[in-house]
Parts: structure tokens; C-alpha cells; sequence
């Protein structure tokens, strides 16, 4: 069993999470709150990773955002490497990659929150932030929990974008998935059928975790 | 000329599907042009690392003929009991390089360099499956440059992915193979060395004809074309060597 590379995982799964949650509790609440042309393209744009072959993601990472572009320059200044072949690398390319899983589920929470309940804080005298944190966020309990993770196993079964983007350094990008990879390459089997166990464990428990919640709350158990 | 019939098929036109290891990746097109111009039978090439396509044939991939990079992956389809023949026959010797681009600030280009302080990425290909990074690996410990180097390590799946990382930009330099170097492209932005041939074991790429195939005779009249003196006096223009 590849310590090394399942320490490194859920590093990865974590830290893609934890930034990606961030990044995401405001903009699906915007997407939300909402409607009009500029959420559409909003939406569309968040669930291209969705669609798009992760080696796409990594091809572009690897070559739009390497040291021969512009972009890429200020990459190298700023972090004094090439954003490829290191974690902090892996970590953009995470969260690119899983950030449709991310919003998606909190998009579908917030659009089930009923309005009443927002204008009603509203009309309390709550601060937009207040209405959010108090009574949106309890209600979608769930979602959130969807949310992260559907995000978390997603980023533990990143195959394409490491194998792009990555280099297999091992502590520093040689994940699960590229070491299980490995493993086959070198023909042995006993290995690599460990290590395929360890990431479907990991999976089955995330699902478990997420198909054993009743259903979240409903908007009639609110008190 | 040849794009507007690129995808269209004569029709009762004779395919050969060839698996051809990474290293092939810029010698096929000239092979494959060269070889449908003289008989008429289209080649239909599958790249991949000569670690993967044996694992693909092995599983049973629909392959005519696999050119591998190396002996040993040739070798367990022989072992599998899927090859036409007792032993894998060898195509082409393959070489090992060192590459930089020119603007990479590190030529001029010598072996050294790769223990110049400076350097803080070279890329290989897999030292553990892939055959040219077997070379690499082997070259740097003879040379007693291994345990300097490796720490600087980004590893390519296969030779392909090797060329590039270091192709583009992302890594300083990269040990690939000759074939890469010998590109237009890749003379145009870089400059090469030789690794010595003396420094690894001979990378001799062999290549085994599937027994189940249904053009075997096709498959071996390829492989007696790529042993022909027409085709091994010429592989040093895209970075082969003779195997005889």
C-alpha cells in the first residue's frame, strides 16, 4: 500500500475541497438568487469541467499556463516555479476540475430554499449576510454536505489532469490514481489491485455518507 | 495533396493495425507514406507506451503487429503464447538524448549540465516501464550522476510525454529519445547530445506479429520491409539506428 501517494491524495482531496467550498457557497448563492443571461453563461462555464476531457484541462494548464506564455511568466514569479510538476499545481487543476461537483449541488439547494423564508429575514431587519448564514444555510444542510463531497471524490479519483499536469513525483504529485496507474504499467497486479481496493473503499464510504442522510430537511420540519 | 484523401478509404484497401511504442511517434508518418506508396496497404497506427500496448494486446486488443521500444514487452506477448514466432525480432536500435531549448539559458550543451546548479527539472520518462527511461536511469547511475539528478526528476508516462514536458518549457531539460530530437520542430527550438552509447544497455526495439491476426502475411511482409536494406540504411534520418 502507497502510503506516500494516499497521504498526498487526501491532501489534494481536502485542500480542493476546503478552497473549492469557499469559492463556491457565494457563487451558487449568486447563480441562485437570480436569473437572466449573464447566470446562464455563468452556469455553462462552471459545468464545462463536466463535459471536458480532463486532459483538455491539463493540456492547457500544462502548455496556456506554462513558462512560454504570459500568464505563465507571472506564474513562475510569483511561485518561483512553473506551475506544473507541483502541488500547487494539482491544487488549480483540482479545483477546476471539480468545480461543477462543487456548485452544482449547493446551486440546486439554494433554488429549493423557499423565498417566503429569505423575505421574511428580510423583513425582520436581517442583513443579507445574517439571512445567508442563518436561515439559508441550515436549510441546505444537505447540499453542502453533497457538496463536498461529491468534491472530495471526485479530486481522489483525478486521473487525466495529474497525468498531465504532474510529472509522478512522488510526495508531491504521484497520486493513488497515477501510482495504481504505475503499478499496472509495471505489470504487477498484486499492487495495483490494492491500491484500486483503498480508492473504492474510499468512494463507497463518501457515498454512504451522502445516500444516508434522509433526504435533508423539508421546508415543513423548519421549527 | 495526400490530406484531401486523408480518412477516405479506396475501397478493398488493405489496413495493417500497428502498435507502435511512443518513441515511433514521428517515424510512423514517414513509414506509413512510404510503405502505402510502395504497396498500397494502409498502415493504422496506435501509439501508446510499450508497456501499455502489451497490457492492451495482452487483453486483446485487435493488433496486427506491435513495434515495441524495447525486447522485454515483445517478449511477454511471445511469453502469452500470442505472438507468429518463438521470439521477438528486432526493428531498429534506438538512442538516448539530452535536449534543451534554446532559450532555456544552458547552452552551451554538454552531459554536465545536468548537474549544473541551475537545473531544477529534467525530464525522463518512467525508469521503472518505460524503455527509454530504463536507458536514462541507467546511463545516470553509470556515470555516477543519478543520486545528483534524480531529486530534479518530472516523470513522463512514456518518451513521448518526456520530450514533452521538456518541449514545453516546463521542464529544463529532458532525456528523450533521438527520434524526438530528430524532428524539424524540435532542431528548430533545441539543441541535443548524444548520451553515450556506451553509458546504457543497447535499447534494441523489437517487434512481434500477433498469431491471431488475420493479416499476418501482411504484418510480416511490413516487418520484412522494415529489415530491408532500404529502410534500416535510412533510419539514422529519423533518429534510428541499424540492427544489423
Amino acid at each position: 500500500m502507497d502510503f506516500e501517494a494516499l497521504w498526498l491524495t487526501l491532501r489534494l482531496a481536502v485542500g480542493t475541497t476546503a478552497i473549492l467550498l469557499v469559492m463556491a457557497l457565494p457563487l451558487a448563492w449568486w447563480i441562485a438568487s437570480g436569473r437572466g443571461a449573464g447566470r446562464a453563461l455563468v452556469q455553462a462555464v462552471v459545468a464545462l469541467p463536466l463535459v471536458l476531457p480532463p486532459t483538455v484541462l491539463g493540456f492547457y494548464l500544462l502548455v496556456a499556463l506554462g513558462p512560454l506564455s504570459a500568464p505563465g511568466r507571472l506564474l513562475v514569479r510569483v511561485l518561483g516555479h512553473p506551475l506544473a510538476f507541483s502541488f500547487a499545481g494539482l491544487l488549480v487543476g483540482s479545483v477546476l476540475y471539480s468545480l461543477p461537483f462543487a456548485v452544482q449541488p449547493l446551486v440546486a439547494g439554494f433554488s429549493a430554499v423557499d423565498g417566503a423564508y429569505v423575505e421574511a429575514a428580510a423583513g425582520l431587519g436581517a442583513s443579507p449576510w445574517r439571512t445567508f448564514w442563518s436561515v439559508v444555510l441550515p436549510l441546505t444542510r444537505g447540499s453542502l454536505l453533497t457538496s463536498a463531497v461529491l468534491t472530495f471524490t471526485h479530486t481522489v479519483g483525478e486521473f487525466g489532469v495529474v497525468l498531465m499536469l504532474g510529472g509522478n513525483i512522488p510526495g508531491a504529485t504521484q497520486t493513488l490514481s497515477i501510482a495504481l496507474y504505475d503499478r499496472v504499467q509495471e505489470f504487477n497486479y498484486a499492487a495495483a489491485n490494492r491500491t484500486a481496493l483503498a480508492l473504492v473503499a474510499v468512494s463507497l464510504a463518501a457515498l454512504l455518507l451522502i445516500y444516508s442522510q434522509r433526504g435533508g430537511l423539508r421546508r415543513g420540519d423548519l421549527v | 495533396m495526400g490530406l484531401m484523401f486523408a480518412g477516405s478509404r479506396a475501397w478493398g484497401q488493405k489496413e495493417l493495425r500497428v502498435a507502435a511504442a511512443a518513441d515511433l511517434q514521428p517515424v510512423m508518418p514517414v513509414l506509413s507514406q512510404a510503405y502505402e506508396h510502395a504497396t498500397g496497404v494502409k498502415l493504422v497506427v496506435s501509439f501508446g507506451s510499450s508497456s501499455t500496448l502489451a497490457t492492451q494486446i495482452l487483453g486483446g486488443a485487435p493488433m496486427d503487429i506491435f513495434l515495441g521500444a524495447d525486447f522485454t514487452y515483445p517478449e511477454k506477448i511471445v511469453a502469452a503464447g500470442l505472438a507468429d514466432g518463438s521470439a521477438p525480432t528486432a526493428y531498429a536500435k534506438g538512442k538516448l538524448v539530452l535536449w534543451a531549448r534554446k532559450d532555456s539559458g544552458l547552452l552551451p550543451l554538454s552531459i554536465e549540465r545536468l548537474t549544473d546548479p541551475r537545473v531544477k527539472t529534467v525530464a525522463i520518462a518512467n525508469e521503472l516501464h518505460a524503455p527509454y527511461g530504463r536507458a536514462a536511469a541507467d546511463a545516470l547511475r553509470k556515470m555516477k550522476m543519478y543520486d545528483a539528478v534524480s531529486p530534479h526528476f518530472v516523470v513522463g508516462e512514456n518518451i513521448a510525454q518526456a520530450a514533452q514536458f521538456v518541449e514545453s518549457g516546463n521542464a529544463q531539460l529532458g532525456l528523450i529519445s533521438l527520434t524526438a530530437a530528430s524532428t524539424d520542430h524540435f532542431k528548430e527550438i533545441g539543441t541535443y547530445v548524444l548520451v553515450p552509447t556506451s553509458q546504457y544497455s543497447e535499447i534494441r526495439q523489437c517487434a512481434v506479429v500477433m498469431k491471431n491476426s488475420d493479416r499476418r502475411a501482411d504484418a510480416h511482409a511490413f516487418l520484412d520491409w522494415l529489415l530491408s536494406p532500404a529502410v534500416q540504411e535510412n533510419w539514422a534520418k529519423v533518429g534510428l539506428a541499424a540492427v544489423r
